[in-house]
């Protein structure tokens, strides 16, 4: 008899230990954030060509903040996010500001026909062989990078963000000379 | 505080989960109109969303491989994973997962998931296309993966199990490091729906 109250016991206090140990943080569900990068290494150069052969290399946007955003037509969260993304451009390129959105793994007609249907006049660049991806530490798409002036990684967001967002553009802002 | 943490590394994750009575999420996804199952914990929210074969097929097809590869990959229990850390704030508590540490129970044994480099391993012996290769490799939930505050992630993952098969899933994450875990009870593939010819 004693041993199961034992047990019961001890089981009553592994559960309440549990749930000191898993108190849930403070949270909040459509919170719009940027990871800082730590220690803010160089940005992994790329020389990529757009769907019309236009050349976009990462060296052409030295010297300003630049958002550089990885993604594919097949990925909804990366679709999702794409009219935000035209509207920060809008919002931030008379600032100095660039922006490209890298696309991974198909070619230019597949991105074409997206355009077709997503006009966004930033350049989207393609990287078919997925060289320049698998050299940036990208684990899933979207995965997005905001690059200071000197061409460093000084934030990166996993997963899709709403980048007309006040609060992301002032983050983006704050890495102006 | 010493003692209960010892107490815990004792039990296996799913375990504790159970003693604490943690709710598992059942429900229909509104936008693929499908059953997932979810688990939260604080910061941490993981949806399983059920594809049907005939997704996954018509999917990867699109994507430049074969039928065959195709078929293979549909018919191997697959869901569309999202993991989101929803603690406000870029720096902590930072999400880690590791899909390698995932098991299966379908009544024959636990088992790992089916990992993206065996998966790879057989696209090459096969002579998928490179670009198939690189669609599959980015579709793919990744095996490791570390969310920041308002990061998300998703992907799809293979359990390498048949159609229709009802299983439990054993969960584990960290959190700022800390194993935490959690079992998905009653997960079921999607079934592979075959149009029976009706009969007047």
């Amino acid at each position: 008899m004693n041993v199961p109250l034992r047990l019961l016991g001890a089981l009553a206090i592994v559960a309440v230990g549990t749930l000191i140990v898993t108190g849930a943080p403070v949270v909040a569900k459509d919170s719009q954030t940027l990871a800082p990068v730590p220690g803010r290494p160089p940005a992994p150069d790329f020389d990529l060509k757009d769907p019309d052969g236009k050349a976009v290399r990462l060296a052409d946007y030295r010297g300003r903040p630049l958002i550089v955003n990885f993604w594919a037509t097949w990925c909804p969260p990366c679709r999702e996010e794409m009219p935000s993304m035209q509207r920060a451009h809008a919002a931030v390129s008379k600032e100095g500001i660039g922006l490209i959105a890298i696309n991974v793994g198909e070619d230019a007609d597949t991105v074409a026909q997206f355009l077709s249907q997503v006009p966004v006049d930033f350049p989207l660049p393609l990287d078919e062989s997925s060289a320049v991806v698998t050299s940036w530490p990208v684990r899933g798409l979207p995965t997005t990078f905001v690059l200071d002036p000197e061409g460093r990684l000084a934030y990166v967001a996993t997963g899709g963000r709403e980048w007309d967002d006040r609060v992301l553009l002032d983050l983006v802002r704050g890495l102006k000379q | 505080m010493g003692f209960l943490k010892s107490a815990l590394w004792a039990l296996p994750l799913w375990a504790i989960c159970a003693l604490v009575g943690a709710d598992q999420v059942v429900g229909t996804d509104p936008e693929a109109g499908l059953p997932f199952w979810a688990w939260e914990d604080g910061a941490l929210e993981i949806r399983l969303v059920q594809r049907l074969p005939d997704q996954t097929r018509a999917f990867f097809i699109g994507r430049g491989f074969s039928s065959a590869a195709a078929d293979r990959v549909a018919r191997s229990c697959v869901f569309q994973a999202i993991m989101r850390n929803r603690a406000q704030g870029g720096q902590t508590p930072v999400l880690g997962i590791d899909l390698t540490d995932w098991r299966l129970d379908a009544g024959a044994g636990v088992r790992a998931l089916v990992s993206k480099d065996v998966w790879d391993a057989e696209w090459v012996a096969a002579g998928e296309s490179e670009a198939a290769r690189i669609a599959f490799r980015w579709s793919l939930f990744p095996t490791t993966q570390e969310l920041r505050g308002g990061d998300y992630n998703w992907g799809m993952i293979s359990l390498g199990v048949p159609p229709g098969t009802r299983l439990d899933l054993m969960l584990s994450w960290t959190i700022d490091a800390e194993p935490r875990g959690a079992v998905l009870r009653g997960l079921t593939c999607a079934p592979e729906e075959i149009l029976e010819p009706k009969q007047e």
